[in-house]
């Protein structure tokens, strides 16, 4: 089962992610900021970050570059904010996302995105189970 | 209007004239492949930019359209005529919805709710000929397709979506284990989906209570067959639920239960193959969400790969960039996995250790690139609802933190619709302005130009009152700079405002086609020199009359295929529509090698309907009498059709002309064909005028319209008729007084000599004099129309400034006659 590790200070946006995830069959792993996403890392790491942007103590760009910064498997990061800039989109490619996407996203979208940076084709068991 | 729909809507309007065009090259070239792409693209991505925004009944048509083209361009249904015919209207019911939504105030779209029905018969009608097509191609080759699985996407939307479109997403995966084993263990089930028909509730039927008669389901979802629309257009009675659920029942029992609605339900026993659907799905028909997936992947693989590209593009080198590239390797590799081209994966580590190896991106770069050229603009954009929607609204439904993000409010399709209309800026380095503010430079220089006339008045001034000729000379100087600029200005402009005549002719292919394809008519049409230039005003001023123009030769002059046959010409007609340039004029010749017109027949019509006498059926030429036509209120067709229809001639069509300054010349023969020639100024902007005196004022006279100007004896000027008229080198005038036209009190005034100025204009090949108290010089103006209560007044083409800053009131001799 892929993994994902979903960080953000909202409850609520963790919540609305998880539910998306676990209902698509995806482990969800839950982190409130930067700091709490490294421990985390540190344990096992992920096939997938969700990242959020403004978070206190580490945000979601310093929890990026340091991520990038580790000798790991380096997994895809979708950076989701609620910025629509293209300086913010830029700032999140320059730390080390791999997709930069607008809240709110959409269940399908983003799924639609996770199965794509998974490599879960449309009809294979991994995309749907 | 808000930034992103102005987009789309002139975007669109691009793509419909696109769309039109391509459709017509296809049915000269059918089997182009390349055109056929193309045209599919077309369609997609208006119907994928039309999803950003909440308009069912476009997007409902355009899916069809696509769905269509779809399998056009995969061969499965021949491209003929009844389709592009289907397709064309498609279309325009599109350029309506869009002309529509130009139209209403506010920022965001208009409902189009009204228009629902005309959706729904073209989107049926093109869902229809998809089938009926796919199934008479299905007959036709049946050695080509294996019976069991034509590899032919079912369209969406259609109900008979079999049992496997219960995916296993959705169906919680505690429930779906559960499932599996008390199968195993010999239980047996039911899956159902039951869509009530919209009006159901008309009809006495309760879907809710028929879903609680069935007993606690096992698991059970309800969900809207489309979208909700906005609170306030919500039609409650209308429904658009989709139950489905899973219950502890037999087949025959549901049967049963739902005898009265059987089209409305399907249900199969559960089995284990319907709850591992993903697998089987592999082997047999794709289904409806398969669809939908594939789509939305295909989206989610272009932004990804659009996005690393964009990543890899990046030119720093930070301590992080090694996790940065590997990253990005592993999200090429998973999405190129994910449209199932794991085949060209390989090479991708190589490229990495290289792009590691030498602190560069550009190795992972130049992969890329190899792989996927260029993200396709078409494919940058998002799926629209109807596809991508399902599974959204699947997911959607356990999460109640999720705002109520309708498609046009979503900011992350916002943008991405945003970058791509700059990306389609730049490459063809034109601007597009608005024609209103055109407009305005133009007006503003215009003024400018006269208000720099007051110069010379000011130099006069400073001469002849102050007596400085120093300064008026020094004024004189600068007034010589200043002109020069401001008709630099004003050449720069009117270049501005040149237009293809093409604006008007792209229309006509399409145009022909149909009138011809009405009437039962085989015609060609011709085009020549669509790149000659005039101004805006012109161009746009030709447009209605050039099109009743074709639309009289393709109804009465070119003849059946029939009648050509029998009267020994080739079946197909022709129809040619040439533009070319000659000095300062833009000349439109439309001509065709129909029945021509019968001056004798012209004559017995313009005479029953009294347009003249006796002695005129006589007299008349034969070019005088084809000329007739031109007359107001004629019309010679035997059947007013409803193409040419009753009440708009060719006297509408010639006074369109004329008040651009444009004359329209008529040839015929009897057999051979009809030529009609108009002739057209480049430009309208500048307008030279002769001024002339009366009553002590001072009026304006188009040069065009001016002939000559003499003065008479009175003593030469004789009553014929009640009228009075003089001779000129032996042709007779009639002599108007340009008081009594303009109904002003007072008597031309004669000069010392007794003589009377006469201005002699020609309106309409005929000669006419109009007495004034006096000529005076001719001068370039910038002519106004009158506006407001004095737009009503046809007796003049308009006012303009003079330098003095007076106002010159220009009259036009036709209308005020």
């Amino acid at each position: 089962m892929k993994r994902i590790l979903v960080i953000d200070d909202a409850a609520t946006v963790r919540l609305y992610h998880r539910g998306i995830l676990e209902s698509a069959g995806f482990e969800v792993t839950e982190a409130v900021n930067g700091i709490e996403a490294l421990e985390r890392v540190a344990e096992a790491p992920f096939d997938l970050y969700l990242v959020d942007v403004n978070m206190p103590k580490l945000d979601g760009y310093g929890f990026l570059r340091e991520l990038r910064a580790k000798d790991l498997p380096q997994a895809p990061a979708i950076m989701v904010s609620t910025e629509a800039g293209a300086n913010d989109q830029k700032l999140a490619y320059l730390t080390g996302a791999n997709l930069y996407l607008v809240k709110p996203v959409r269940p399908g979208r983003l799924l639609s995105h996770v199965h794509t940076l998974l490599g879960m084709t449309p009809s294979s068991e991994g995309r749907t189970s | 209007m808000n930034p992103l729909l102005d987009q789309f809507l002139s975007e669109g309007r691009d793509f419909l004239q696109s769309i039109g065009e391509r459709l017509l090259q296809l049915e000269e070239a059918p089997g182009d492949s390349a055109l056929m792409n193309e045209l599919f693209r077309l369609v997609h991505t208006l119907k994928g930019n039309s999803g950003l925004f909440d308009l069912p009944e476009m997007t409902r048509v355009l899916h069809a359209a696509e769905d269509l083209m779809d399998a056009v361009r995969d061969g499965r249904i021949p491209f003929d005529r009844p389709l592009a015919d289907c397709l064309l209207e498609a279309m325009d019911f599109v350029a309506t919805l869009i002309d529509e939504i130009a139209e209403a105030p506010g920022d965001a779209p208009p409902s189009t709710a009204h228009h629902a029905s005309d959706a729904l018969r073209l989107g049926e009608t093109l869902r229809s000929l998809l089938q009926d097509r796919a199934r008479s191609a299905d007959g036709a080759d049946p050695a080509e397709e294996e019976p069991p699985a034509p590899p032919e996407r079912p369209e969406a939307g259609a109900s008979d979506a079999r049992p496997s479109a219960l995916d296993p997403i959705d169906l919680p995966e505690p429930l779906r284990a559960d499932l599996i084993r008390r199968l195993e263990a010999g239980g047996s089930f039911c899956w159902l989906r039951y869509e009530p028909e919209e009006e159901c509730f008309f009809k006495g039927e309760d879907p809710v209570h028929q879903m609680l008669q069935l007993g606690d389901p096992l698991w059970c979802r309800l969900e809207s067959r489309e979208d909700w629309p906005p609170l306030a257009e919500l039609d409650a009675y209308r429904c658009l639920l989709r139950f489905e659920a899973i219950l502890d029942t037999t087949p025959e029992r549901l049967a049963e239960h739902f005898r009265y609605v059987p089209d409305q339900v399907r249900f199969e026993p559960l089995s284990q193959e319907i709850l591992t659907a993903a697998t089987a799905a592999e082997g047999g028909p794709a289904s409806t969400s398969d669809r939908a997936f594939s789509a939305e992947a295909e989206w989610s693989f272009d932004l990804v790969l659009e996005a690393q590209r964009e990543i890899l593009a990046l030119s720093d080198t930070p301590p992080w960039l090694d996790g940065r590239l590997r990253a990005v390797a592993a999200s090429l590799s998973a999405a190129f996995a994910s449209v199932g081209r794991e085949s060209e994966i390989e090479g991708l580590e190589p490229a990495l250790q290289a792009a590691i190896e030498t602190r560069s991106p550009t190795p992972l770069f130049a992969w890329l690139a190899a792989r996927h050229p260029q993200p396709h603009a078409g494919r940058a954009t998002a799926p629209d609802d109807d596809t991508g929607g399902g599974s959204d609204r699947i997911a959607a439904a356990p999460a109640p933190g999720e705002p109520t993000s309708i498609s046009s409010s979503d900011p992350e399709e916002s943008i991405r619709f945003g970058r791509r209309a700059e990306d389609q800026l730049t490459s063809p380095r034109t601007l597009k302005v608005d024609q209103v503010k055109i407009d305005r430079l133009m007006n503003l220089i215009g003024e400018m130009v006269v208000a720099k006339n007051a110069l010379p008045y000011l130099a006069g001034r400073a001469e002849e009152v102050f007596g400085v000729r120093e300064l008026a000379r020094e004024i004189k100087a600068q007034y010589g700079v200043i002109n020069r600029i401001a008709e630099e200005m004003q050449d720069a402009i009117m270049q501005v405002r040149m237009m293809p005549v093409s604006f008007v002719f792209q229309r006509f292919p399409r145009l022909v086609r149909d009138i011809a394809h009405k009437l039962g008519k085989e015609v060609r049409l011709v085009m020549e020199g669509e790149s000659t230039e005039a101004d805006k005003n012109i161009i746009e001023a030709l447009a209605d009359p050039l099109v009743h123009i074709v639309r009289n030769s393709l109804d009465h002059g070119l003849e059946t295929p029939e009648a050509r046959q029998a009267a020994g010409k080739p079946r197909e007609g022709r129809l040619s529509i040439l533009a070319r340039q000659e000095s300062d004029r833009v000349l439109i010749e439309i001509a065709d090698d129909g029945s021509g017109i019968d001056p004798d027949r012209i004559r017995r019509k313009a005479y029953e309907r009294g347009l003249i006498d006796e002695a005129e059926l006589e007299r008349l030429t034969d070019q005088e009498a084809i000329n007739l036509v031109f007359a107001a209120g004629f019309s010679t067709a035997e059947q007013v059709s409803d193409l040419s229809g009753r009440g708009v001639g060719m006297d509408v069509v010639r006074n369109a002309i004329a008040r651009v300054n444009g004359s329209i010349d008529l040839r015929s023969q009897v057999g051979r064909g009809t030529t009609l020639r108009l002739s057209l100024p480049l430009s309208m902007a500048v307008t030279n005028v002769m001024i002339v005196e009366s009553a002590g004022q001072r009026f304006g006279v188009p040069m065009d319209a001016v002939a000559e100007t003499v003065r008479v004896a009175r003593s030469d000027i004789r009553t014929i008729k009640r009228r009075r008229t003089t001779m000129l080198r032996g042709r007779l005038i009639p002599l108007l007084a340009l008081n009594d036209l303009l109904a002003l009190d007072a008597e031309q005034i004669a000069n010392d000599d007794d003589e009377l100025a006469v201005l002699v204009v020609r309106v309409d090949q005929e000669y006419l004099g109009i007495v004034v108290d006096d000529c005076r010089e001719t001068i370039d103006i910038i002519l106004k129309p009158l506006a407001g209560f004095l737009g009503g007044l046809t007796g003049y083409a308009g006012s303009a400034l003079l330098g003095d800053g007076s106002v010159l009131l220009v009259f036009n001799p036709r209308e005020l006659i």
